[in-house]
């Protein structure tokens, strides 16, 4: 009896071992533990046996169908690691091979910029305010102390709807609105498209973006016009980049500066990009006009301020080595697919 | 304003050094743009007299000469010039000699013969007949005095100095001259401005006699002074006078007009000559001119004139316009024998409205138009009077005549020292402040802390202590300038709503795949009725711009429809594979706009996509994507605008506002911007999205039983839209249909025809038990019979 029981297992080890498929393997399974197999058709023998080995018999059996149904399963899962190894194998990709590739927009190279800078003079405690691109000459000029003859009023340089409607020159209007609708301390910035009548070339265009800056508070002074340019530029442009302040003049400062700041192509070496003085102008900017001021209902005695303003189109073309400004409002995805 | 550097060191002691000088003026507030040496590149060329020509034996033209040079023994060279008969001193190029342009010259043979350099004509020197008479000849430039050998010729040309090219600032009229700039010069390198004696002698007679002014206008014409001159002798101007002018870039037209240019260039007051005995009656008239009075320039070009145009008349007709141009009539000849002097100050608009009405731009009307000082209109004159006499052009007259019925008493300005050092930031201290002050020629009194300052009478820019705060920081020195950051309260930055929406919009299409593209916001009346609208349609009323570029900039944008289409066709044009592109940007309304008032300006977003993947759908999706994003519920209908495919377009509303329209684009507006394949738009009212957008609150739990789902086909008329009947879905599954979705169309014989099947899937949940059986079913029988009534749709089995 132990011998058959015994020959059954070994049988049955050798037929396992034999199989190659999932498949063979529950075949075998049915044949080996189902109604047929042959360890079942020794069970039922057993009513042949004395009454008293019957147990003992019986735990045999059902220790070797334990012991089937253990080899079963390591087979199963050695078959099935095996079959996985094959169909991953059989999976095989070339991951070189090219296929669509999903893609990112872009924002435009000037909202880009913009967004830099703004982010940086939110981070100084500026808020962002704006205002119409169709203005009031009022606005435009006269509150800036740009009256009627000053010669930047001049058709040439300024597109006129109406005698007292303008399309805005620069959005400092944005500015004065403000000042005649806030009360100081004021700390805005004014983002915006303007308008000049250049011809657009490569590096002109009618139509442009400006962000200006605006401070009024107690005893502000010119250094601290300096230092939050200064501020602005490392944080536009990393450490190590400086601004140099120049004497100029504009109707709405006084005193007024141009602004170079390191040329950021050299780091301030002296390259072709900065004609070899290691600057680039960069912006202008100065102390609020006590005419300004006056114009604007502020009170000159109490309070100073400062201003400033840059072009968002030469700064983009600056830190993205743009060379033609005409690229930027043409819409060709050979150049817009550039940025990221 | 271009000036020789020894002009400015007649007044001020400059550095020789050009770079190093244009660095302190930058600094110090006088832009320069450049500068050049006049003759740059000259070099190795001396004087040389002819001793003795002889034909070259193989040639019919070449001249072999025996030049003196100064040295031991004379120089051979050969020349093909004929214009030189021996005994002449002339330019002469030596061995190694360089010529403008990089030219260099060597010893060498011609035709066999030795020539040991070259002698040269005005032409190659850059030199003309208005810098030295006489340099413009064919052939050899011939000294017409005596000179030593062998010296450097550049002097003797009026060559080697250094020009200096300003750009002065348009609140500095005073320093549109070489006085001005000399005096920022003085002031920049701490040295004296050396301002010359003006004397002339009179020679007798009573300029009263000799002509009288009247000056009818005093508001545009605040002083008109004159003098006479007898006597005249035009001719030439002596070589100095030459290289002013030429290095100023003036040419030399005879003594007379030269010092007319001389004093315009060195005080900055325009001055005109007149042929006294071609004045009518001898009487100069200031006035307005008549309506319809027609003059005839200098220039040779006739002028209608209006009332608001300031003429100087005889007593018959307008002779000149005012600080402009001079008229035909009373010009300088060379047979002037007596003239008369005009310095005046115009009024700056006056001149500048006149100038442009008529088309004229002279150096004497830009300097009126950026201001030019009464005050100094003698100084002018008189400096003038001193050339006649310096240059024996004639003699004066005794006597002036100088109408200035109201000058200007100097204004002085009270501020506190501590306040311009509060103002810059920086301590400058109250001596130094009075001392550059006193550099700029300004009246100064300091006690304690006030500062009381006269500004000279050219510096009407400077009126306030902020004023006087730049003049001081100036010479200071901005680089004094610390880097400090604005004290007082903190103030939280934000960015405003409109650019917070605009950088979400921007976010949400560009992660779908828009690049952003940037138009102008005028365009060409055009660009929107290629759109085919309809003649009555609001687009077509644009606000006009009065003085555009040109047409294709005439008028404000009233849809950004045309840039899109535009900048799709460049693309397709350009072979692109496609994608999606998207402009942000205002639209401003004409036909609502009245005189005077601005115009309505609406931020409005548009679409544009072409390419493989783009279809109806896909840039529906693109629109859906966004307004969800913004939480914003809108309903879409069929249809949108004539440019769009009357079948393939739909509108996007909310509440009873139209927020959104997008489609495939017309084939006619297509073709009108040169595109033949299928293009998509999308436009969209971003002040509506800004009205309308919904933040985000919180989040919903996430579920905690389990959902059923039932899916169902519907057979319904094959025109039925499937929106309709997806909302129905969605109301008759009330709370309990946790989602509902469209997942196929068929269309098939069986189902006859006119007919599809559309198959829903329907999820349901409760969120606080499991659904039994019965209540699903429930759901389900009300879905189903609500199409039924409502589409007429069966359930399909």
């Amino acid at each position: 009896m132990r011998e058959t029981i015994h020959q059954i297992l070994e049988e049955a080890r050798g037929a396992i071992g034999e199989v190659k498929s999932a498949a063979d393997l529950e075949a075998l399974r049915v044949q080996l533990q189902g109604k047929k197999g042959s360890l079942t058709a020794l069970l039922r023998g057993m009513g042949r046996l004395p009454a008293e080995e019957r147990p003992a018999f019986g735990a045999l059996i059902n220790s070797a169908r334990e012991t089937i149904a253990e080899m079963i399963e390591l087979r199963g899962m050695a078959l099935r690691k095996a079959e996985r190894v094959l169909r991953l194998e059989a999976e095989r990709l070339d991951v070189t091979e090219p296929r669509p590739q999903p893609a990112l927009g872009a924002a435009h190279p000037i909202s880009m910029v913009l967004g830099d800078m703004v982010d940086i003079f939110v981070g100084l405690g500026f808020e962002v305010v704006e205002g119409p691109e169709v203005e009031l000459d009022t606005y435009s000029f006269e509150l800036l102390n740009l009256p009627k003859n000053h010669p930047a009023r001049d058709a040439q340089d300024t597109f006129y709807i109406e005698d007292n409607i303008v399309l805005r020159p620069h959005t400092s209007p944005v500015q004065a609105r403000t000042m005649l609708s806030r009360k100081p301390p004021i700390r805005v910035i004014c983002p915006g498209r303007c308008f000049r009548a250049d011809e657009a070339d490569a590096t002109h265009s009618p139509n442009f973006h400006q962000i200006e800056g605006l401070l009024i508070d107690k005893n502000i002074t010119m250094a601290d016009l300096k230092g939050t340019l200064d501020a602005f530029a490392r944080g536009l442009y990393g450490e190590g980049i400086a601004t140099r302040f120049r004497p100029s003049f504009f109707p709405f400062t006084e005193p007024s500066a141009e602004v170079d700041m390191t040329c950021v192509a050299c780091r301030g070496k002296g390259c072709r990009v900065c004609k070899g003085t290691g600057w680039i102008e960069v912006l202008g900017c100065g102390m609020v006009n006590p005419k300004v001021f006056e114009l604007c209902g502020v009170d000159a005695s109490v309070y100073t301020g400062f201003a400033f303003g840059i072009g968002l189109e030469r700064t983009a073309m600056m830190k993205y080595g743009i060379n033609d400004m005409r690229a930027l409002y043409e819409g060709d995805l050979r150049f817009l697919t550039q940025f990221r | 304003m271009k000036v020789p550097m020894q002009w400015i060191r007649d007044y001020a002691d400059i550095p020789t050094d050009a770079a190093l000088y244009t660095r302190r003026m930058i600094m110090t507030g006088t832009a320069v743009e450049g500068t050049e040496v006049i003759g740059e590149g000259i070099s190795g060329i001396v004087t040389g007299r002819i001793l003795s020509m002889e034909r070259h034996p193989d040639s019919d033209h070449l001249w072999i000469c025996q030049v003196d040079v100064g040295g031991e023994a004379p120089l051979q060279i050969v020349t093909g010039a004929q214009n030189l008969t021996g005994g002449e001193i002339v330019p002469v190029c030596l061995d190694g000699a360089a010529l403008p342009g990089g030219k260099a010259i060597k010893a060498g043979k011609l035709r066999g013969v030795e020539s040991r350099g070259m002698l040269c004509g005005g032409s190659e020197l850059g030199v003309d007949d208005s810098l030295y008479p006489g340099a413009g000849v064919d052939g050899i430039l011939i000294f017409r005095e005596e000179h030593p050998l062998g010296v450097d010729v550049r002097p003797l040309l009026g060559l080697g100095d250094t020009a200096v090219e300003y750009d002065i600032l348009a609140n500095r009229p005073d320093c549109q001259c070489v006085w001005g700039v000399a005096r920022e010069s003085a002031a920049a390198f701490g040295v004296p401005f050396k301002m010359p004696l003006i004397a002339f002698a009179e020679h007798g007679g009573d300029v009263h006699e000799e002509v009288t002014v009247e000056v009818l206008d005093t508001a545009l014409c605040p002083r008109y002074a004159a003098r006479v001159v007898k006597n005249v002798r035009v001719g030439p101007s002596p070589l100095w006078l030459r290289a002013y002018l030429h290095g100023a870039g003036m040419r030399s037209i005879n003594n007379i007009v030269d010092i007319t240019n001389f004093v315009m260039l060195e005080t900055g007051h325009p001055m005109h000559a007149f042929d006294l005995s071609r004045v009518k009656g001898r009487r100069i008239i200031v006035r307005r001119a008549a309506p319809g009075e027609t003059l005839r320039t200098l220039d040779g070009k006739d002028h209608m004139l209006t009332d608001r145009m300031l003429v100087i008349a005889d007593a018959e007709r307008a002779t000149g316009l005012a600080g402009i141009m001079g008229g035909e009539e009373s010009e300088i000849a060379g047979t002037t024998a007596e003239l008369l002097f005009e310095c005046a100050a115009f009024d700056r608009t006056s001149v500048r409205l006149t100038a442009r009405a008529l088309g004229i731009r002279t150096q004497s009307s830009a300097r009126f138009e950026k201001g030019v000082a009464p005050a100094t209109v003698s100084d002018a004159l008189h400096r003038a009077c001193q050339l006649v006499d310096m240059l024996g052009a004639g003699e004066t007259v005794s006597g002036e005549i100088d109408i200035y019925p109201n000058p200007l008493p100097p204004r002085s300005i009270e501020a506190s020292v501590k306040r311009i050092q509060k103002l810059t930031g920086v301590t400058i201290p109250a001596e130094d402040i009075a001392a550059i002050l006193k550099k700029l020629c300004f009246d100064v009194a300091l006690e304690g802390d006030t500062l009381t300052a006269t500004p000279p009478p050219f510096r009407q820019d400077v009126d306030s202590d902020a004023a006087l705060a730049e003049e001081a920081l100036r010479f200071y020195g901005y680089d004094t300038l610390p880097s400090t950051l604005p004290q007082g309260e903190a103030m939280p930055g934000a960015r405003s709503p409109r650019m917070r929406l605009h950088d979400k919009v921007r976010g949400v299409l560009t992660a779908l795949g828009g690049h952003e593209t940037m138009s102008y916001a005028f365009t060409s009346a055009q660009a929107a009725a290629k759109l085919g609208l309809a003649a009555d349609d609001a687009r077509l009323d644009p606000v006009l711009i009065r003085n555009p570029l040109g047409e294709d900039t005439g008028v404000m944008r009233t849809t950004l429809a045309p840039a899109l289409l535009t900048a799709l066709s460049l693309n397709l044009s350009h072979q692109n594979e496609g994608g999606l592109l998207f402009e942000c940007g205002a639209v401003f309304e004409g036909h609502t706009r009245k005189e005077g008032e601005l115009p309505v300006e609406t931020q409005t977003l548009c679409l544009g996509a072409y390419g493989p993947g783009w279809d109806f759908y896909r840039m529906r999706g693109v629109v859906l994507e966004l307004f969800r994003v913004l939480g914003i519920q809108a309903k879409l209908a069929p249809g949108a605008d004539v440019y769009y495919h009357p079948g393939r377009s739909a509108t996007l509303t909310a509440g009873d506002e139209a927020v959104a329209r997008l489609g495939e684009v017309h084939p006619d507006a297509a073709e009108a911007f040169d595109i033949s394949c299928r293009v998509y738009l999308a436009e969209v009212n971003l002040e509506a999205l800004a009205r309308l957008q919904a933040p985000m609150t919180g989040i919903r739990p996430l579920p905690r039983f389990p959902a059923v789902t039932r899916d169902v086909a519907l057979v319904m008329d094959d025109v039925q839209p499937v929106g309709p009947v997806l909302d129905a879905i969605r109301r008759a599954g009330g709370k309990l249909l946790e989602h509902a979705d469209m997942f196929d169309v068929y269309r098939g014989t069986q189902l006859g025809t006119g007919k599809k099947s559309v198959a829903f899937t329907l999820r349901l949940r409760a969120e606080d038990r499991t659904l039994t059986d019965e209540e699903v079913g429930k759901v389900f029988d009300k879905i189903v019979r609500s199409c039924e009534t409502q589409f007429g749709a069966e359930m399909r089995r």
